[in-house]
């Protein structure tokens, strides 16, 4: 059999601050692939830009990857939208 | 003086609470509720619990009139339960820890049913008896750790109860346990049913079996048997009859187990906690046996005997103020985390 090709895929996520995307960035690096997944996932910052790296031999694999982590994402996004100005400023943008 | 907020999310439901030192400024919680029939499953569970959170964050702050910046500590479910549904608290847990520059700690759901029970009920040190969904242990304290004494060899009692809702199609709002209890009022007739005591454990499993097929006669559950050509049997008894059989039965074996502990550690207290301890048959039936033997028993309403965020709060609360510090690293979740895996730095008995 001819070695087979790597699949890959890479996101870049822009926040609108870097801090913001430093936060994401902490969040979503602690939670390991499961083990049975055969995915490698590796998160780096570029400024306000969050990168994510996947590969996989397989591309099923992959795509439940990929989307499992968007759902974690969407969820960070969203609370950070939702509470990002409360510490600091009391009352100001709260819904 | 300790502010905690605390993030529960193990099963299908999905609670904040808020507890300064001790007293209760805010416990709101959402169920998912499936169909008759139906259980809840991880992902639809999670997305349930996604589409909640964030909104219940922000009720919580409301009731208990809070800032972020009035809060000490974080606190989230870091096990046991299911995976899906946990992570949902951890993310938005790890984010709110980051975003509002607090700690942030793991707690184990048993321990939080454990001390949320201490607390409301003032009970000082007794055998518990953990009863939920997905979990039956008989608790107690010694030296650092809540020890296990008894536990289900295979499924919850919780676990039994709901998937009998589920063949008789009993509704799931408010849960499944609360509809038995109720149908369970009205049965005249006690029906034997296998009675399952090892030791300190009990088990479930081949009881569920037996009351499944005295409940649907005609479903044929192993597929090499040839269909009979009998007339179709009706069942035999009413489902009034078999919830209150179910429930008599599986109480006994608890009771039987949790008396067993309290002679075992010369123990006069027991403290019942978990979503199954609401139930006040149990309750009932453990008041008989703690009478009998000179003891006292305690018990919560459903407030804080369901999963509940308050009780996440609270025992992370004890566990920051001990001086428990978790790396943002470890903010992980864990589908297995054994209740005698957490050291209890905050009892000094």
């Amino acid at each position: 059999m001819p070695e087979q090709a790597v699949n890959e895929s890479t996101l870049r996520l822009p926040f609108d601050t870097p801090q913001h995307a430093e936060i994401a960035y902490r969040v979503l690096s602690v939670d390991q692939e499961p083990r049975r997944n055969f995915v490698r996932k590796t998160l780096s910052l570029e400024e306000n830009v969050l990168v994510v790296q996947f590969s996989a031999d397989q591309v099923k694999n992959l795509r439940t990857a990929i989307s499992s982590f968007f759902e974690c994402l969407l969820l960070c996004q969203d609370t950070i939208r939702l509470f990002g100005d409360a510490g600091t400023q009391p009352s100001a943008n709260s819904a | 003086m300790v502010c905690a907020l605390g993030i529960e999310g193990s099963a299908n439901k999905i609670g904040i609470g808020i507890i300064n030192d001790g007293k209760v400024l805010a416990n709101v919680r959402r169920t998912y509720i499936t169909p008759p029939g139906e259980g809840f499953l991880p992902k639809e569970t999670a997305k349930h619990h996604r589409e909640a959170i964030l909104a219940l964050v922000q009720a919580s702050l409301k009731e208990a009139e809070l800032q972020p910046s009035d809060l000490d500590v974080i606190c989230y479910t870091k096990g046991p339960g299911m995976a899906p549904p946990l992570l949902v608290g951890a993310i938005v847990a790890r984010t709110l820890s980051l975003l509002w520059q607090k700690p942030l700690l793991g707690v184990n759901h048993c321990i939080g049913h454990i001390e949320m029970g201490r607390l409301i009920t003032g009970a000082q040190n007794p055998i518990v008896l953990y009863v939920s969904g997905g979990n039956t242990q008989v608790i107690a304290y010694s030296n650092k750790r809540y020890r296990i004494f008894g536990e289900t060899i295979d499924i919850a009692v919780g676990n039994c109860l709901d998937r009998f809702a589920r063949i008789i199609k009993l509704s799931n709002d408010p849960s499944p346990g609360y509809n038995i209890e109720q149908l369970a009022k009205q049965g005249k007739q006690y029906i034997k049913l296998p009675y399952v005591v090892k030791g300190m454990d009990v088990s479930f499993s081949g009881l569920l079996s037996h009351i499944e097929e005295l409940a649907e006669p005609n479903k044929r559950r192993n597929k090499r048997k040839k269909p009979t050509d009998e007339a179709e049997k009706e069942p035999e008894y009413s489902k009034e009859d078999l919830c209150y059989s179910l429930q008599e039965t599986i109480f006994a074996m608890l009771v039987e187990i949790t008396e067993r502990a309290m002679a075992h550690c010369e123990s006069n207290e027991v403290l019942i906690v978990g979503g199954v301890g609401c139930n006040e048959r149990l309750q009932e039936m453990m008041r008989i046996m703690c009478e009998e033997r000179d003891g006292k028993l305690f018990a919560t309403d459903e407030r804080y005997c369901i999963d509940n965020g308050l009780m996440i709060a609270h025992a992370g609360a004890e566990m920051f103020k001990a001086g428990t510090k978790m790396p943002f690293e470890d903010a992980f979740v864990t589908q297995r985390y054994r209740t005698d895996e957490v050291l209890v730095n905050w009892r000094d008995d």
